[in-house]
């Protein structure tokens, strides 16, 4: 019980994360390869990649529950690479729930109270309190197998703040659950989020939960990160063509780039050339060479709009979704074209197998270095 | 298809029979003898007379044997409980690379003919003086038990989430406490259920204890064989009786606890 209480007066919300040159391996596998990230505090950060890519592995070098090969971590002006997991005072809610099955909700809230040493009449009034914060007043007396999947990873999430630590560490907390109480479980962590001030790193799968949580998202691949900005520029200007394949729904015709003065000029499959400001390019380009051409689907136009570029497409499907319908079709040299069309957009024209014709506006238009597939 | 299955049952139903048959005749003979009033074994038994259970409660010989069996039972189901949960939380959670070489060494004592065991045990106790002590009996003892306590704790932590002690070290706990507290108590049935067979393996054990009785201290399985050798009188189905009550009574008490670890 050598653990620090933060007296209520220093418990300032949150705390910065600081990890440097982080490497980690598991005998040959590099899981982790050299990762910087700085999260300032109060921030909300999301850790995004496809599985393997060392998102929880990072989280647990944060935690304390592995150890890094070299590189540091520190949360305030701690250094806490090599401190014992116990003695981080950092909050962490599993994918799992990991409820203590014998115990009472109360006891489990109240558990890191106990460990700290606080007295049991201030512990129990505690653990109410953090109980109340996610709206589970009431529940304290309960087992866990006794509530419904969303309740128990709120009370893995009241046992996790009860101590008011400064930093929350999250690994897929909500991927356990379904999707309507996904969401509602999304706004809840949003709102603890605000209202503790706390700094979150919070690590997914699932892009849209990135997008829609997080201040910044942090995307990783074979333990690089790829990008690390806000969702808004993620999305709308991924910085190289990974993130832009990953991060949302991305049309990618091959061209052949090349750069003059404050242009840039491409050759398309269909022979045709385009101008482009040089501010298409993502990465800057080397006089002439491969290219890839990126632009989200639901930017194409319907038709001529006389703001950018037209050009032909074979329609191979509609699907009507509502909100908007997805065209899908094809370059005449078979390069796939998806287009996501407002719902009330006029379909009739769209037979299938006949052409049409869409209109990409300039600034929609991303340009990397390199060849898609 | 439904006469062959008719068919396969009816064999499996005579098959179970016969097994019952072969482990109840036994008992259904050995009870009714334990009460024979004459001094040799005979079956059907004549007469009746608790003569041979107050013999075996009055005789030096045999109380002095009984208390040394229960001793030396109690010690191992504390020591092979101990160490065995310990070697399968390491075997179970470890991360280590011997893990398996070290399950293969505790699961061994149950490969290893226990006649062989025996004789290398009597020859390295002989040497350093272990023959016939009571620490003499509860090694040996808790070697054999070991296998079994392994496989019960191990099942019953193979249940239990590796992320609760996790879970519990980031609320603040050590890993000892993390254990206490959260792995130990949702193990508990099973480790106590564990202790319980551990007991029954080492009372009973008889080519071991063989080896190891001395002159003066001998466990009652070793007692019982000398009897059988000698006299043979209905005494010896009175002990029998009293331990299947024994044993019975423990299996029941393990397997109470073993329920309630399930629920
Ligand atoms: N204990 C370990 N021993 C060996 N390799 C490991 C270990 N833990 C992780 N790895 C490897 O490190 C890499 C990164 O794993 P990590 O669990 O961090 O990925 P992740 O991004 O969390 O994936 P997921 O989305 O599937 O959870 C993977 O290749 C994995 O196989
Ligand atoms: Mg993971």
């Amino acid at each position: 019980m050598n653990v620090n209480y933060p007296s209520d007066k220093v418990q300032a919300a949150g705390a910065a994360v600081r990890i440097r040159r982080l490497e980690k391996r598991f005998q040959s596998v590099i899981a982790v390869d050299g990762v910087d990230i700085d999260v300032s505090a109060g921030e909300f950060l999301a850790l995004l990649g496809p599985s393997g890519s060392g998102k929880t592995t990072i989280l647990m070098s944060v935690a304390g529950f592995e150890f890094p090969t070299s590189g540091s971590i520190s949360v305030g002006t701690e250094d806490l690479t090599y401190v014992p997991a116990n003695k981080r005072n950092l909050g962490m809610v599993f994918q799992n729930y990991t409820l203590f099955p014998h115990m009472s909700v109360l006891d489990n809230v109240a558990f890191p109270l106990k460990m700290r040493g606080v007295p049991k009449a201030e512990r129990y009034a505690r653990a109410e309190e953090a109980l109340a914060t996610v709206r589970l007043a009431g529940y304290g007396s309960r087992h866990p197998n006794q509530l419904s999947g969303g309740q128990q990873q709120r009370v893995a999430l009241a046992r996790a703040i009860v101590y008011r630590p400064r930093v929350l560490l999250m690994d897929e907390p909500l991927s356990a659950l379904d999707k309507n109480l996904r969401e509602e479980m999304q706004l809840e962590i949003k709102r603890l989020h605000a209202e503790l001030g706390i700094t979150v790193i919070f690590v997914t799968h699932d892009q849209s939960e990135a997008l829609t949580m997080a201040d910044r998202v942090a995307v990783l691949k074979d333990g690089r990160i790829q990008q690390i900005g806000p969702s808004r520029e993620l999305y709308e200007r991924p910085a190289n063509l990974f993130t832009a394949g990953f991060i949302g729904e991305m049309n990618f015709i091959n061209v052949t780039a090349e750069g003059s003065g404050g242009n840039i000029s491409v050759l398309l499959p269909s022979g045709e050339r385009w101008q482009l400001p040089a501010s298409a390019a993502v990465e800057p380009l080397t006089g002439c060479q491969k290219a890839v051409l990126a632009v989200r689907p639901e930017r194409l136009q319907l038709g001529d709009a006389h703001n950018g570029f037209t050009f032909r497409v074979k329609v191979d499907d509609v699907v009507y979704a509502g909100s908007a319908s997805l065209l899908i079709g094809t370059l005449p040299d078979s390069t796939e074209i998806r287009a996501r069309l407002p719902g009330a957009s006029d379909l009739s024209a769209l037979a299938l197998g006949s052409t049409a014709v869409f209109t990409i506006p300039k600034e929609a238009i991303l340009l990397y270095p390199g060849a898609a597939q | 298809m439904k006469p062959a299955l008719d068919r396969g049952s009816l064999a499996l139903g005579a098959y179970v029979y016969t097994v019952l048959a072969f482990v109840i005749i036994p008992l259904v003979i050995i009870i009714p003898m334990s009460f024979g009033q004459n001094d040799h074994l005979e079956f059907p038994p004549s007469g009746f007379t608790l003569k041979w259970y107050a013999e075996y409660f009055t005789s030096r010989g045999w109380r002095n044997a009984t208390w040394l069996s229960i001793q030396v039972a109690f010690l191992t189901a504390i020591c092979a409980t101990l160490i065995g949960t310990a070697a399968t939380y390491a075997m179970v959670r470890g991360r280590g690379q011997l893990a398996s070489l070290f399950q293969i060494l505790l699961i061994g004592p149950i490969i290893v003919p226990h006649i062989a065991l025996a004789v290398g045990l009597y020859l390295f106790f002989q040497t350093i003086g272990l023959s016939g002590t009571v620490p003499g009996f509860v090694l040996a003892h808790t070697v054999l038990a070991l296998p079994f306590v392994v496989f019960t704790t191990a099942a019953a932590l193979g249940k239990v989430d590796a992320n609760f002690e996790a879970a519990a070290m980031s609320c603040g706990a050590t890993r000892w406490t993390a254990f206490r507290l959260i792995t130990l108590p949702l193990i508990l049935p099973s480790v106590v259920s564990s202790a319980f067979f551990a007991f029954i393996i080492s009372f009973d054990e008889p080519v071991v204890s063989f080896f190891l009785s001395g002159v003066r201290q001998k466990t009652l399985p070793r007692r019982m064989f000398e009897d059988i050798e000698q006299n043979l009188t209905p005494v010896i189905p009175a002990i029998a009786t009293l331990l299947i009550v024994l044993s019975v009574a423990i299996l029941l008490g393990a397997y109470a606890m073993r329920s309630r670890a399930r629920s």
